[in-house]
C-alpha cells in the first residue's frame, strides 16, 4: 500500500534537485578532476597534467566559493509595495491630510532607533513638542497640534542601510552620509548606479541614476497625495536617514523623475525647530 | 614520486588566474553599469585579491632569494 505522504515526498525530491545550482555542480566536478589530474601527474611525473590539475583546482575551489547571489526579479518589487502603499494614500487622502510630511529625528522618539513622520492636518499647524510625541507615539492620531504620526514607507529600507553599513545613522553625521551612501547604493546594495548627495545650507540636494526604484517611484507618484507627502520608499528612506544623522526635522520639498535620463531627483528641507514651533 | 612542478610554475598559474580574476570583477563591477549576472560580485573581489597576494608573495620570495645569493 502507498503512504498518502508519497506524491509530497516526490515534490520535496523534485524541489530539492532543481535546487542544486549548475554553478556548484560545476564547482565540485572541476575539484575532482583537478584533484584527479593532480594525482595521476605525480604518479606518472607528468608537468602538463600537473598544470591542468592545479588550474582546474583553483578554478573549482573559485566556482564553488563564489556561488551565485539570491536574486528576485525587479518586477515584484513593485507588486509587493504597491498595495499598501495605495491603502495608506487612500486614508490620508479621505482624512485630508494634504500637507508633507515631516521626517522626525531621534529626540522626538522614545526608541531613538525607530523612525517616524508626522503629517499636519494643515498648513498652519506646528510641529508638536518632542514631549507632545512621546506621549502618542504608538498613536496614529495626534490633537494640538492636529495630525497623523505613521512609519514612513522607506522606515524599513533605511534599517536595511544600516544594518550593511553595521553602523546607526544616530551616530554619524551628513558628511558620513554624504561619502558612504554612494557606495551603499552603488557597490553594497546594488539599487542605482550613481548616487550624488549636494548640501546647500538647510537644503540637500540627492540625485539617484539608473536605479532599480525607478519603476517604484513612477508607480508610487499615481498615488499623488501620499507621494507628495512622504514621497516614494526610496526618498523616503533617505529623508528619514538625513532626520537620523543631522538630528533634524526632514520635509521632502520636490521629488522629479526623469525618465529619458533615468534619474530621481529629490530635494529635502532641513526645519530648524524654531521655523514650526 | 615528486610533484612535478617547481615554485615559478605554480608561482605562474596563480599569476595567470588573478589576472583573469581581477579583469573579471572589474569588468563585473556596478560603476561600470548593470550586470545582470547573478555572481557574489565581493567573493569574487576576494578571490582575485587572495591569488593577486599570493602571487605577489611568490616575486617577493623570489626578489628576496636574488638579494640573498
Amino acid at each position: 500500500m502507498e503512504s498518502p505522504n508519497k506524491p509530497n515526498m516526490i515534490n520535496g525530491r523534485e524541489k530539492m534537485r532543481r535546487n542544486i545550482s549548475l554553478a556548484k555542480v560545476a564547482g565540485w566536478i572541476t575539484l575532482s578532476l583537478g584533484c584527479l589530474s593532480l594525482i595521476v601527474s605525480i604518479v606518472y611525473n607528468s608537468q602538463i597534467l600537473a598544470f591542468i590539475g592545479l588550474g582546474l583546482t583553483f578554478w573549482g575551489i573559485i566556482l564553488i566559493y563564489i556561488r551565485s547571489e539570491e536574486y528576485v526579479k525587479g518586477s515584484l518589487l513593485n507588486a509587493t509595495s504597491l498595495s499598501t502603499f495605495a491603502t495608506l494614500n487612500q486614508i490620508i487622502q479621505e482624512l485630508g491630510y494634504r500637507e508633507k510630511a515631516i521626517y522626525l529625528p531621534p529626540k522626538y522618539l522614545k526608541d531613538p532607533e525607530s523612525n517616524k513622520a508626522y503629517i499636519p492636518k494643515n498648513n498652519l499647524s506646528k510641529l508638536p513638542t518632542p514631549e507632545q510625541i512621546w506621549e502618542k507615539e504608538n498613536k496614529l492620531f495626534i490633537e494640538n497640534p492636529q495630525g497623523i504620526l505613521l512609519i514612513p514607507p522607506g522606515s524599513e529600507l533605511t534599517r536595511l542601510f544600516e544594518k550593511t553599513l553595521q553602523t546607526s545613522f544616530t551616530k554619524v553625521d551628513l558628511q558620513y552620509l554624504q561619502l558612504n551612501m554612494p557606495k551603499l547604493f552603488v557597490e553594497e546594495l546594488e539599487i542605482a548606479q550613481n548616487l550624488d548627495i549636494n548640501i546647500e545650507n538647510n537644503k540637500v540636494h540627492v540625485k539617484i541614476e539608473n536605479s532599480n526604484y525607478l519603476s517604484l517611484a513612477k508607480e508610487a507618484a499615481k498615488f499623488s497625495e501620499l507621494y507628495e507627502s512622504t514621497g516614494c520608499p526610496l526618498s523616503s528612506s533617505i529623508a528619514c536617514a538625513l532626520a537620523k544623522a543631522t538630528g533634524k526635522p526632514v520635509i521632502i520639498e520636490k521629488q522629479q523623475i526623469n525618465e529619458e535620463e533615468k534619474t530621481i531627483e529629490i530635494e529635502y528641507r532641513l526645519i530648524e525647530e524654531e521655523e514650526k514651533t | 614520486m615528486t610533484f612535478p612542478l617547481d615554485f615559478w610554475q605554480i608561482s605562474l598559474i596563480t599569476a595567470i588566474t588573478a589576472i583573469i580574476l581581477l579583469i573579471t570583477s572589474e569588468m563585473l563591477s556596478p560603476y561600470y553599469g548593470k550586470v545582470n549576472i547573478p555572481i557574489n560580485k565581493k567573493r569574487l573581489k576576494q578571490s582575485s585579491m587572495v591569488f593577486s597576494v599570493i602571487f605577489l608573495g611568490t616575486v617577493a620570495l623570489r626578489i628576496i632569494e636574488i638579494l640573498l645569493s
